[in-house]
């Protein structure tokens, strides 16, 4: 039976060719939180008045979003990333665990906040909801463009996990950058516009980017 | 007694272990760097290096696959998947990371591949119809021409695809993961397209079929076949 591996192993040495290797996780790592790292700055710079993020240390719903949404946005990164080299399934399942706890400690934060205040919670101001949810997808954007390239070019394993991750990560990045220049800082605002993006994200996108990802792959 | 505790503990790990399982690990060791050193000159394109590596890790793939699949066909298939994979991923290898881990997990992939499709498509259609199909072809060889004109009629009004992915693996005999490096497409859609063209054959031939014979089977070529083989 091991004839036809034979042949094959002849076929696939007489299609080899010299290959660029995936840059390292980490290269590739440090290279996207550092242009988003840039994006958020430039939005910073570019906001008048002041942003959500001078209130970090005195809002603790604010502050539980902020570092819930930040685990999320790194561990989700960081696994999306494992998620497109063969053998590094320790770090895609770390990071995604941290990622997930992540949004439930920045969701479950504003979730009490809105429970203190009433059931409702303290409407936002008319169009920010939509607003934010609309500048967050923006935001994800440059981070889903490199985190894409880089699985596109990598091998998937696991193209579902995969996908979700992609898409949960890029989500959380973009929502951060939200989260910190917004000033409207109520928890319904928070959880309906700042930390629904890398739900919708994942809900809408994991099937045809994991379709995507099994068809590239093999 | 302390003393000598704290000279025993101060000592590698390593040396602490009984010499066999030392060896072991030295060995496993030795031929993972052997294996990863293959693998940079490949992905700098030698070939002969690659050769090297693909047959020495035939045989692991091989104990990883048959652990899991015990059918021995499909057991081959998977490992084909499997050698297909890795050359396809070649990029995403680091020499800096050893190589057994991104081996095996190609591997167990390509397992759970196998049994994934196998509940999806459900693979005892496509086994009956590639039954029929050798059937066939056993007929024909012993008819000593090329196919039935039918199964050729209905080869030949399949779309292109579809046509090339049956007939690298049924008339050339090819293996699945071969026949996918040829049409230069993924295993699963080489798969999917000798599945429909399997169906649309089967529905194009369905009926024509009578007593397991073909309507142009020639029965005088037959005779003067069978007459000649018993004169010689």
């Amino acid at each position: 039976m091991t004839g036809g591996s034979n042949r094959l192993i002849s076929s696939l040495v007489e299609d080899l060719e010299p290959i660029r290797l995936l840059p390292r996780l980490r290269l590739a790592y440090g290279l996207i939180l550092t242009l988003w790292a840039g994006l958020l700055g430039l939005v910073l710079w570019m906001r008048p008045g002041e942003p959500g993020l001078a209130s970090l240390f005195t809002n603790r719903i604010y502050f539980g979003s902020f570092v819930g949404l930040l685990l999320a946005a790194l561990g989700g990164t960081g696994s999306a990333l494992a998620a497109g080299v063969p053998g590094r399934e320790r770090l895609e399942v770390g990071g995604m665990g941290i990622s997930i706890v992540g949004l439930l400690i920045a969701i479950v934060t504003c979730l009490i906040g809105m429970y203190e205040v009433g059931a409702a919670g303290i409407p936002s101001p008319e169009g920010a909801n939509a607003m934010c949810f609309r500048h967050s997808a923006l935001m994800s954007l440059l981070p889903a463009g490199l985190i894409l390239g880089f699985l596109f070019r990598g091998w998937t394993v696991h193209p579902v996990r995969a996908a979700s991750l992609a898409l949960l990560g890029s989500g959380a990045l973009g929502a951060m950058i939200v989260h910190m220049s917004c000033d409207v800082l109520t928890p319904r605002h928070m959880l309906l516009s700042h930390l629904s993006l890398p739900i919708v994200l994942v809900v809408l996108g994991i099937y045809p980017l994991a379709v995507i990802f099994r068809r590239l792959r093999r | 007694m302390e003393v000598a505790w704290e000279v025993r503990s101060a000592q590698p790990l390593e040396s602490s272990l009984p010499t066999d399982e030392r060896d072991d690990d030295r060995d496993s060791k030795r031929l993972d760097a052997r294996l990863s050193e293959w693998m940079r000159a490949a992905q700098r394109g030698d070939a002969e290096a690659y050769r090297d590596l693909l047959n020495a890790i035939q045989p692991k793939i091989r104990a990883i696959v048959r652990a899991k699949i015990h059918q021995e066909a499909a057991a081959e298939d998977v490992v084909q998947n499997t050698l297909l994979s890795i050359h396809r991923g070649r990029s995403t290898y680091r020499p800096e990371r050893p190589f057994g881990p991104w081996m095996r997990a190609i591997a167990r992939n390509s397992i759970i591949d196998h049994f994934r499709d196998r509940k999806r498509r459900g693979d005892r259609e496509v086994e009956l119809i590639a039954e029929q199909w050798a059937d066939d072809r056993q007929t024909d060889e012993m008819g000593g021409d090329s196919l039935a004109p039918e199964l050729e009629a209905a080869l030949a009004s399949l779309p292109d695809a579809q046509r090339e992915a049956v007939t690298l693996v049924q008339v050339r005999g090819l293996s699945v993961a071969e026949a996918a490096l040829r049409a230069g497409v993924s295993v699963a859609a080489l798969k999917v397209r000798a599945h429909r063209g399997y169906r649309a054959m089967r529905l194009a031939l369905e009926g024509k079929r009578k007593g397991g014979e073909w309507p142009s089977a020639r029965p005088a070529h037959a005779i003067e076949k069978t007459t000649s083989r018993g004169a010689g």
